[in-house]
């Protein structure tokens, strides 16, 4: 792939009477990256499994033989077989779909409080690094103060305050990851805010609004990008932890968490209740993290310019 | 009584610690000793004594202790649970059944070496009755207890009382202490007993209980008990064939099977007269009406409830006293018939699906088990069970305070069928949540507790508990085994029906 601006599929189309391409087009920019992407196979293959997670969450019933509670007491802790190629729980409860269903519960708090985090993160982290002075102190010291608790421990204490379930979970791992969003965020800004660009920018009127959604935000995202992909990694398994200690999701519903703890107490006689719950975890939180480490190889300028150039 | 109910739950904690390392401890056992001394017995139970004064605690993990250290004027079979002398040698009735005659038995010592008298019996009885302790309920029916000499001592009654050896016998809560032991002894942490363990000392890792040489039954064999707190059964599993202790009652339940042809571990199992229940608020629609009550208690496979709870270590039962007692009534009215169900909420009038919030406690994790079961066979009848774990505490005080569609437990350690039906199903029960009042229940009950022919007394129980089952008061479900193990060589130890661990006669290999 070249460096060259490739707008569109009319290349030859002559430029039309609007302002100049702005320094960064991005189209072909993102283009460019999935292309990177691609070439990276690690991340490629991460992605890819991830897709599929994503699709398995999504048409989770669907895919499921069974349903999420659907007991046969003459199945009990089965081990594997074509019938039940997960084997079954201490209810007769076909683990495959089980963990079929879980995905979704898993995937669907890690988005969330996720998507949380980075929109609450990011803005706290544009205002900070932006206007600096008393703003950036007040903010920034509030994110260091939430900081300062382990993660997963101010999650359980939200949670204990709130009261178990999904949705206080979401909240829970949201508010974790807030601090994180907004440092990055921050950090990045800080730079972007001097450039020249944005300097011209301003000198020619523009207001701040304009400055932040047109300049500061999309150049300052590719750290933050980065961040979501290794964000998403611990929620998932923020959240199967809170479950495993019983802050999920309530039982019966599936949630490979509550499987893990659950299958803990069968490891003798059962492995196979907790160890595929367990390599779903592993799969996804590790798919997440290798994706997180190509992108951030991939949205790296000077990595970037060094991939192109090598043709690799 | 509600205290009682703690045990065997807890052998079934199996969440909560690793599944290895009792405790991080490699003791070479040469011989069978544990880490305790040579001829020292170490069990492993689930959970630490809250304290020793056996009139004040409620909680089993002391109970467990305090079996070996007091003695009651009389005590359960181990057999049959009938009751047998052991302070009282003998004792009889006066015509009018009123008043009780009990003659003490001769060359009893407590630990300290004083010498045990009918003053003892008087002080420890009127003890719990003026104090008002855990079980003065049992004394209802005493209007005094007297020592005519030092060998006699006289119970009188204000009615007929025919269970009243259950009533000061059951259990150790109504042990004898020596005179005045409550103003000598801190008996929160001390004891003075007539049994054949002394208790030494006991902190967080465990309680040590030395051989009582001048016990009036012989001094036990072994030099001591000491009792160590295993939360995780599959580390007290773990534990046992490490050889790290001897003997635990923490066995979890899906390795029954498997430790029933295990060369390195003993087991020994009988069925307990602890019962399991679900009990359905009469305050919460549409649970006040009988039907849908039967409609849930119809749709209940209670034979798929015991498997996933306890891997067959329990028998279902539609009442609540076990097979084997002699008040054991058989009486099944229910047969698992989803069709069934349906018709009977259709009579009731209900419109379907209900929604049913079901309290269990992840303190008991088989109610856990067992509730997802209930919520997987009353789904298809159009019952919408929410399982709400709640953690102990709060389970209890959502209890009392009537917060409940619907929640699930067990009662641990009855004899008597008063003990089974008085306090939960009389209209005015100290433990009758659910808010049953059923005047023809109430007469039974009244009748049978005064009733001095056993015959008769059993068939005014069977009707009461004929009653109790048809309106579904309580939805009973199983009485699970009683299931401990201990190490191969291991002699002089019996697994009874009433969850009482006693050591006294226990021989080390």
């Amino acid at each position: 792939m070249t460096q060259l601006p490739t707008p569109g599929a009319t290349p030859a189309a002559p430029p039309p009477a609007e302002p100049l391409p702005t320094a960064a087009p991005v189209r072909p920019r993102w283009r460019e990256t999935l292309g990177l992407l691609a070439r990276n196979p690690t991340a490629a293959v991460s992605a890819v499994v991830l897709v599929l997670i994503v699709l398995v969450a999504v048409f989770d019933e669907t895919l499921a033989p069974d349903g999420p509670n659907e007991q046969d007491p003459s199945l009990q802790l089965q081990p594997p077989s074509w019938a039940h190629p997960f084997g079954t729980d201490e209810f007769g409860r076909d683990v495959f779909s089980r963990v079929i269903l879980g995905a979704a519960t898993s995937l669907r708090v890690g988005f969330l409080s996720v998507a949380f985090a980075l929109v609450v993160g990011t803005l706290i982290g544009l205002l900070a690094g932006f206007y600096g002075t008393w703003v950036d102190d007040v903010l920034m010291r509030l994110m260091d103060v939430l900081f300062a608790f382990p993660a997963v421990l101010l999650a359980i204490a939200i949670v204990a305050i709130r009261g178990a379930g999904p949705a206080n979970a979401i909240l829970a791992i949201g508010i974790v990851y807030v601090p994180i969003f907004a440092r990055v965020t921050r950090a990045s800004v800080l730079g972007v805010r001097e450039e020249v660009y944005v300097r011209a920018s301003r000198s020619v009127g523009a207001s701040d609004w304009r400055l932040i959604t047109r300049h500061v935000l999309p150049n300052a995202a590719p750290p933050i990008i980065v961040q979501t992909s290794v964000s998403l990694a611990f929620a998932v398994l923020a959240e199967a932890a809170l479950s495993f200690l019983g802050l999920g999701p309530r039982r019966p519903d599936p949630s490979w968490g509550l499987m893990l703890a659950d299958g803990r107490g069968f490891i003798e006689q059962a492995w196979w209740y907790a160890v595929f719950p367990g390599l779903a975890i592993v799969v996804t939180v590790l798919c997440f993290n290798l994706l997180g480490d190509g992108l951030r190889d991939v949205l790296d300028p000077r990595q970037r310019t060094l991939m192109a150039g090598s043709g690799r | 009584m509600r205290t009682n109910r703690l045990l065997p739950l807890a052998a079934a904690a199996a969440l909560l610690v690793t599944a290895c390392g009792g405790g991080g401890e490699s003791v070479d056992t040469g011989g069978g000793g544990g880490g305790g001394g040579d001829n020292v017995l170490v069990a492993a139970v689930s959970a630490e004594p809250d304290q020793f004064d056996p009139h004040v605690t409620n909680a089993y993990a002391s109970f467990q202790v305090l079996e070996n250290v007091y003695d009651t004027l009389v005590v359960p079979s181990a057999e049959d649970l009938t009751m047998q002398p052991s302070l009282a040698e003998s004792w009889t009735t006066s015509d009018d059944g009123l008043s009780w005659t009990f003659t003490l038995r001769d060359g009893v010592t407590f630990h300290d070496g004083s010498e045990f008298d009918s003053a003892d019996v008087v002080y420890s009885f009127k003890r719990i009755i003026d104090e008002e302790l855990s079980n003065a309920y049992r004394f209802a029916t005493v209007s005094d207890v007297t020592a005519p000499d030092p060998r006699t001592v006289v119970v009188t009654l204000t009615r007929p009382t025919p269970n009243l050896l259950e009533l000061i016998g059951s259990f150790k809560g109504m042990a004898i202490v020596s005179e005045n032991a409550a103003d000598e002894l801190d008996l929160q942490s001390e004891a003075n007993g007539t049994g054949p363990f002394q208790l030494e000392s006991s902190d967080a890792n465990a309680t040590v209980l030395t051989t009582f040489d001048d016990h009036w039954g012989g001094a036990p064999s072994i030099d001591g008990v000491e009792f160590r707190y295993i939360t995780e059964p599959t580390a007290a599993l773990t534990a046992l064939r490490n050889g790290e202790i001897q003997w635990t009652d923490n066995v979890p339940p899906q390795n029954v099977a498997d430790l029933e042809g295990d060369e390195e571990v003993e087991l020994g199992s009988v069925t307990s007269v602890e019962y399991f229940y679900m009990s359905m608020n009469y305050a919460v629609p549409p649970f006040d009406n009988r039907d849908v009550r039967r409609a849930i208690a119809t749709a209940i496979d209670r034979d798929e409830v015991t498997q996933a709870a306890r891997f067959g270590a329990a028998q279902p039962n539609q009442t609540a006293i076990p097979e084997g007692s002699p008040f054991f009534l058989e009486y099944a009215p229910f047969t698992p018939d989803q069709d069934a169900a349906r018709q009977l909420l259709e009579q009731a009038g209900v419109q379907t699906p209900i929604t049913m919030g079901l309290m269990v406690t992840d303190e008991y994790p088989e109610t856990v088990a067992a509730a997802q079961v209930i919520a997987s066979q009353l789904e298809p009848v159009g019952i919408d069970v929410e399982i709400q774990e709640e953690d102990f505490a709060t389970w209890l005080d959502r209890q009392s305070e009537g917060d409940f569609d619907a929640f699930m437990l067990s009662w641990i350690g009855n004899i008597d069928p008063a003990d089974f039906y008085e306090n939960q199903h009389l209209s005015t029960g100290g433990s009758n949540y659910q808010g049953y009042s059923n005047p023809q229940v109430d007469d039974l009950l009244t009748r049978a507790a005064t009733e001095p022919d056993q015959a008769a007394r059993k068939a005014l129980y069977d009707q009461a508990a004929q009653l109790i089952v048809d309106d579904v008061s309580y939805l009973y479900l199983y009485n699970p085994d009683e299931v401990q193990a201990w190490a191969p060589g291991l002699t002089g130890y019996q697994v009874r029906a009433d969850s009482a661990i006693d050591f006294a006669n226990v021989e080390l290999p």
